[in-house]
């Protein structure tokens, strides 16, 4: 086994041990890099030299005084939406051409302070508005969509070509393209990780997280990130269940919305991590979603009109430079109402309150992350066996959404694949600040199938 | 009741927010703001009582959101 291959939390055990030094992993990761890009298109920019020496005061440090924690010595990769003082921050698009951030964004400077050596920045569909990523290819089969916005972050750690990768999440862009690279991604409980610093799509869907192989990776990385955010009303909460088994714990399986219109392979093989989630103790209690009617119209009424102020002045300014699709977005953003905005931020009150409620009943929610699994380059919609049709953005973002809405924290991890191979995700959510329990139950699940943290079947 | 809009009124609508169309925009920005209509105004069925909305405003602290 090559260093690239290790999980974060092998690589760090080997760091701590002295058995692999930083510079020898970064070598190996960026070399991993060089070997598979020109198929993938992850990264924006590799900034391969500051890497190296970033590995080199790391690999010092540690033989001088240890490790300063799990993430010291260890490459990784930003959203190219995360800002990095004296680097560009471009969201991969022409609108950001001459931009370099002047001061790290709070997540940057976190995994600074962590030791973390900064293999570069990796693409987003433009300015994180889209679901696809259209510079990336998936990591399974590069002629599919690698999944978005932060599919360069997914497809990079599924590859080898980083240990782990931070993306951003408005509406699913951390879980969507890590169900569909078959990479562990978590979107934590709206306001547990700072977003100072970081390219807004929309202020109050957005969400900062991890994407690794492992969930014991991503818990990692969250511990490092993790803030008691000024606005929020409370910190990360410990998880109760202690023990090696999911006795006691109350699995919510969603009567509605999570499995409608969802393919076959990818239902099949998330109730069957909701069977095996069973085996290990835990009771599965059927739920109703609440106001599921009103999800779309949630999403959409808080996002467009809120991504069209941020715009405001570059879409006046340099509208030719959007790619036409975030183009168009934008502009129709202008003709939504107050009165629209207000109904979404009403709305999403009682659907938190109504969520909580639900959550009285269960620990955790388990459900589908996406309802199908990559579809090829260029494909625009999928029908489903109802007879409806609906845009393949609309389709990836339909699960991921209501986490968005409530905050509540939403892990996916792999639970099977496809006949064509292709990864399935299933979603863990628990109540706000219950980020501890989606990692608790994830990691058990996860250990008791074996094979996670497995890269992606692509030859160097 | 809401009505489809026209390229023309989709073109006058996006003035009065201050932002010009070029002439080659009107029809597309139409479709797409009559389809994001469709969607959130499915809202309009909910009786929403004395429910405030979601966003909300602490005197005397940083704004934490994310940095332009």
């Amino acid at each position: 086994m090559q260093p690239f291959e290790l999980s974060l939390t092998e690589a760090s055990r080997a760091v701590r041990a002295r058995e692999l030094s930083p510079v020898e992993l970064t070598e190996s990761v960026l070399a991993r890099i060089d070997a598979v890009e020109g198929r993938l298109g992850a990264y924006v920019t590799v900034a391969a030299d500051a890497a190296l020496a970033a590995a080199v005061r790391a690999e010092r440090e540690i033989s001088e005084s240890g490790p300063r924690g799990p993430l010291h010595g260890i490459p990784m990769a930003l959203k190219d939406l995360i800002d990095v003082a004296g680097m560009p921050t471009t969201a991969s698009s022409h609108v950001r051409a001459g931009h370099v951030a002047e001061r790290d964004s709070r997540v940057a400077e976190r995994l600074g302070a962590a030791g973390a050596v900064l293999l570069g920045k990796t693409h987003t569909h433009e300015f994180a508005y889209g679901l696809t990523t259209p510079q990336t290819n998936n990591a399974w089969d590069q002629s599919r969509v690698a999944g978005g916005s932060s599919g360069g972050s997914a497809v990079a750690v599924a590859t080898g070509g980083a240990v782990f990768a931070m993306g951003t999440d408005t509406g699913g862009s951390i879980r969507v393209p890590a169900a569909l690279n078959g990479v562990v991604g978590l979107k934590p409980t709206y306001g547990l990780v700072p977003r100072t610093g970081v390219t807004s799509l929309s202020w109050s869907l957005d969400h900062v997280g991890p994407l690794a192989r492992t969930v014991q990776d991503v818990a990692l990385v969250l511990s490092a990130i993790a803030d008691r955010d000024p606005a929020s009303v409370s910190g990360p909460v410990p998880d109760r269940f202690a023990g090696g088994d999911l006795r006691g714990l109350k699995v919510g399986v969603p009567r509605n919305h999570y499995f409608d219109r969802v393919a076959p392979e990818v239902e099949e093989s998330v109730r069957g991590a909701i069977e095996r989630l069973a085996e290990l103790g835990a009771e599965p209690v059927d739920v109703e979603i609440p106001m599921a009617r009103y999800i779309q119209a949630v999403q959409w009424g808080l996002m467009v009109p809120e991504a069209t102020a941020y715009h405001e002045r570059s879409l006046r300014a340099v509208p030719d430079l959007y790619a036409a699709d975030v183009r168009v977005l934008l502009e129709a953003g202008e003709l939504t109402s107050a009165g629209d905005y207000l109904r979404a931020q009403r709305a999403r009150t009682m659907m938190r309150d109504a969520w909580a409620r639900m959550f009285d009943d269960i620990d955790v929610l388990a459900a589908p992350t996406v309802p199908m699994t990559a579809v090829e380059k260029g494909q625009e919609a999928v029908e489903w066996a109802d007879g409806t049709t609906e845009t393949v953005s609309d389709g990836y973002v339909r699960l991921c959404a209501p986490a968005n809405i409530t905050g509540v924290p939403a892990l996916t991890l792999p639970v099977g694949r496809d006949r064509a191979g292709l990864p399935i995700g299933m979603q863990l959510m628990a109540r706000p600040f219950h980020d501890a329990t989606v990692l608790r139950v994830g990691r058990i699940y996860e250990e008791s199938v074996g094979g996670a943290g497995r890269l992606a079947p692509l030859a160097a | 009741m809401t009505s489809e809009l026209t390229p023309q009124e989709a073109a006058r609508w996006a003035l009065r927010a201050g932002l010009p169309l070029g002439d080659d925009r009107h029809a597309e920005v139409a479709m797409t703001a009559d389809h994001i209509h469709s969607v959130i105004s499915t809202l309009r069925e909910i009786d929403f009582g004395e429910t405030p909305p979601a966003s909300f405003y602490r005197a005397g602290q940083e704004n934490a959101d994310a940095a332009v």
